[in-house]
């Protein structure tokens, strides 16, 4: 099947695409990478009359440390991502998480800054920026802002992006010697939408943890921090008993939405699977440096 | 897609009854839709425009009203269609009951997707369609809880005549009832009878419009 007709402007500067979204309002639709809005025009599901292509707004582009912070332009895509050498030694988690999104053709075309401002549920960016207490950028005619991650996503498809706001971007804390990333995802096939996903993102002071964020994709609205766990494994060396106390917490705070195929308990079940992996190799990661 | 709720809404049961089966009081509160018309004694049309991430699809369906209990309960079935989008189809059965000065409403609702909305929508349908109920029952709570009745007057008449419009497409006895229905929104209902009519009705749009509302929403969600 073939989109509608639709026209299509491809601005040469942030000054004109505000333009453009101001006088189109809802009629007009920002194109990134097309990983969501091609499929979706494509299927009818949308019929926007005017796609505003950005890619050619350099200022989108990008990946620089800022300080303490390495911040991610809008128009990376996945791929970049996933083989930046900055991002690797800064971010580990951002590499451990590209190759889950999608295939490589599709990772090749999304972006950053796409997967962000949509917001999917099941989506890896979103999750690993809520575990990382990442901060999205957010220009519009007016200024500036930055928003944390945990703020700017609000309810299923819906964030904290005005319409007249477009996302130049997001950034993470630089990773230090005493934080340790995971991030793991379980889904039918390899590529496919995952049932469930976990990002932890954790500092420690030998064995015993400073800090540990959970930040589970796929089981509610919007990336699922598990703040009450979280708070168990503050100051706890991870060994075997207090994971087993961290995944009877997680049964009983995790409400998952059930899909066509997979029950809460299902997600819940997997969930802490998730969890059970991802602390139990931290444990065994610090262990190993310890000694 | 099951979805099972309850609301405890600030107001007495024959209020919330007659909102529920106005079409004034549907449009103004359901997210997106643009229209509710009663075509028949059991039956309303409702359109929508659905808003779903990256889905805009206008959605119109039909609301079949059956085991009207008036104040009490109802049971709806519903069917929309997005055009090239796909369907939802469903059931759903409201229930009222007194909660103090308040009225709790208990809804159930089934549905089920096809086309590409089923193809694709089938992830987040449960989420979407918690989320459009949820939308729809805190603007109806506003309607209903923080006016007073005298208060309810002015934003409901003036979307009246949208209702009386479509009321010479119905039958004379429908209309009649349908025209009590509009009016007892804004007036206090003088008799028992038609106050019953009119809240099984409004039960029944609010129900069906819901329903489809949830169909939609559920099919909408990619």
């Amino acid at each position: 099947m073939k989109s509608a007709a639709f026209d299509y402007v491809k601005p040469a500067a942030m000054a004109e695409l505000f333009e453009l979204l101001q006088s189109h309002g809802d009629d007009a639709r920002i194109l990134a990478g097309g990983q969501t809005l091609l499929a979706t025009l494509n299927m009818r599901l949308s019929e926007p009359k005017l796609v505003i292509d950005i890619t050619g707004l350099q200022e989108l582009r990008g990946i620089h440390q800022v300080g303490d912070r390495l911040f991610i332009g809008a128009l990376t895509t996945h791929t970049e991502i996933e083989n930046s050498a900055l991002v690797s030694q800064h971010a580990p988690m951002l590499t451990m998480a590209a190759p889950h999104i999608a295939h490589r053709a599709i990772r090749n075309s999304g972006t950053w800054g796409g997967s962000i401002a949509y917001g999917d549920p099941a989506a890896e960016w979103p999750c690993c920026l809520c575990a990382m207490d990442g901060h999205v950028h957010l220009q519009s005619p007016n200024g500036s802002r930055k928003i944390s991650a945990t703020d700017f996503f609000i309810d299923l498809y819906t964030t904290a992006l005005a319409p007249d706001e477009v996302v130049v971007g997001a950034d993470v804390p630089l990773a230090s010697q005493a934080d340790w990333f995971a991030f793991d995802e379980l889904a039918r096939r390899h590529g496919d939408y995952a049932v469930a996903g976990l990002a932890v993102a954790a500092s420690f002071t030998g064995k015993v943890a400073q800090r540990v964020n959970l930040a589970f994709l796929g089981i509610g609205t919007i990336p699922w921090r598990a703040r009450r766990t979280e708070a168990l494994l503050v100051g706890k060396t991870l060994d075997l008993a207090t994971v087993e106390i961290a995944v009877a917490s997680l049964k009983a705070e995790l409400d998952p939405l059930p899909d066509l195929t997979h029950s809460p308990e299902t997600k819940r079940h997997l969930a802490t699977v998730l969890a059970r992996r991802l602390l139990s190799a931290a444990h065994a990661n610090r262990s190993a440096i310890a000694v | 897609m099951e979805l099972t709720g309850e609301v405890v809404i600030n107001a007495a049961r024959t209020r919330v009854w007659i909102a529920l089966n106005d079409p004034a009081v549907l449009t103004a509160c359901i997210p997106g839709c643009e229209a509710v018309e009663q075509v028949g004694p059991l039956e309303k049309t409702a359109r929508m425009l659905v808003k779903v991430g990256p889905v805009r699809a206008k959605f119109s369906g039909r609301i079949l009203m059956s085991d009207v209990v008036e104040s009490e309960r109802c049971a709806m079935t519903f069917e929309g269609s997005g055009g090239a989008a796909g369907m939802a189809r469903g059931r759903s059965q409201v229930e009222l009951s007194d909660e103090g000065e308040s009225t709790r409403l208990h809804y159930t609702v089934q549905a089920s997707v096809a086309g590409k909305l089923g193809l694709v929508g089938g992830r987040m349908i449960d989420g979407a369609a918690k989320q459009m109920a949820d939308q729809f029952f805190n603007a109806f709570q506003l309607h209903l809880a923080p006016a007073q009745p005298d208060a309810d007057k002015l934003p409901t008449e003036s979307k009246a005549p949208k209702s009386a419009q479509v009321q010479p497409l119905v039958t004379h006895s429908r209309s009649e009832d349908m025209t009590v229905a509009g009016a007892t929104v804004t007036r206090q209902p003088t008799s028992k009878l038609t106050d019953d009519m009119e809240w099984l009705r409004v039960k029944w749009f609010a129900m069906g419009v819901l329903a489809t509302a949830i169909g939609v929403w559920l099919g909408a969600q990619l």
